[in-house]
């Protein structure tokens, strides 16, 4: 019996051991004020070091800027120098691009044309033509990127005037009356021509330059034949008012 | 024996752990600031130098700009020579 008891009174004393050992070592995790003090030094030379890093950033930032806007009023000058050097200010120079990009419009809306439409509205071409021309008549036309924007929309005129040629234009010299019945009608209705006698207002509105009145041409007279298709918006309006004419005249006698 | 070994290694561990002293909690509290300074300034120099690259950037872009408009201006004293 008292072995007994001494056995459990030893067990116990064993566990007892075991736990105050191992609450022991938790504890021994903990850090130690060494421990404390060591990362306090390794952090602090970290901070000063940051410190000192930032300092020498901030003073490269201040420095940067300070070039940047010498920079930005460097080329504000060399801008103002150029426009005095064409005698342009600022806002002819406003002006001068904006007609730039009218130009620009308008070429934009040409090339976007069938042959046929462009033929029917083949005066616009001439109007940019002009327009470029006293783009050009402008000093502002020597600074480079004004002068390839010109050069490049003549480029763009150019070739729509190759299109027009290429749209097989033809042309027609009227004969006599007598040998050949030559009227725009009669000349619409050739099989060389149009082979459709509809057609004629077409030949009017290509030819206004030499034709007021449709009903007169004369012999000799060289007339430019348009690229065939159907009567655009200008000449089915063009052969009403015509036909109006007719009507009016023959009502009054 | 083995009743003895075990007593003086508790004892051992009991005294190396127990007999050193630990930071108090204000000392804690300064090691963490320290560690937030710390991050704080980690940030604000990232920010820096996103800023500077920045400015890196629009000089190098000015100095483009600046030189395209000296040429022009050479350009364009040639051809008003010309005219």
């Amino acid at each position: 019996m008292e072995n007994q008891i001494m056995n459990v009174v030893r067990r116990m004393s064993l566990v007892a051991l075991a736990a105050l050992v191992m609450v022991t070592g938790v504890l021994a995790q903990e850090m130690t004020k060494d421990e404390w003090q060591k990362q306090m030094n390794e952090w602090t030379a970290k901070r000063d070091e940051l410190r000192s890093k930032l300092n020498t950033l901030q003073a490269e930032v201040d420095q940067l800027k300070k070039t940047d806007a010498e920079k930005a009023a460097a080329i504000k000058k060399c801008n103002d120098d150029l426009l005095a050097l064409v005698g342009a200010t600022p806002e002819s120079e406003r002006a001068f691009a904006a007609m730039l990009d009218q130009i620009d419009s308008k070429v934009n809306e040409l090339s976007r044309l069938s042959n046929q439409d462009l033929w029917a509205r083949k005066g616009e071409i001439d109007d940019v033509q002009k327009m470029i021309d006293e783009a050009r008549k402008s000093k502002l036309s020597l600074i480079p990127k004004y002068y390839d924007r010109l050069k490049e929309q003549q480029n763009r005129v150019d070739a729509l005037r190759r299109s027009l040629e290429s749209a097989g234009m033809q042309s027609y010299t009227v004969g006599t009356w007598a040998r050949d019945r030559d009227c725009l009608w009669n000349i619409a209705k050739k099989p060389a021509v149009y082979d459709n006698a509809f057609m004629w207002p077409k030949i009017w509105q290509g030819n206004k330059d030499q034709i007021s009145n449709p009903d007169i041409i004369k012999p000799g007279q060289k007339l430019k034949i348009p690229p065939k298709g159907e009567l655009t918006q200008d000449e089915k309006a063009a052969a009403r008012s015509y036909w109006q004419r007719k009507q009016a005249a023959g009502s009054a006698q | 024996m083995k009743k003895t070994l075990i007593v003086a290694g508790a004892v051992v561990m009991l005294v190396a752990s127990g007999c050193s002293s630990k930071p108090n909690a204000e000392e804690l509290q300064q090691l963490e600031s320290l560690k937030a300074e710390v991050a704080s300034l980690e940030r604000e120099i990232s920010t820096k130098e996103s800023e500077k690259a920045a400015l890196n950037r629009s000089i190098a872009d000015k100095n483009a700009q600046l030189n395209q408009c000296e040429q022009d201006t050479k350009v364009v004293q040639e051809r008003l020579k010309g005219m």
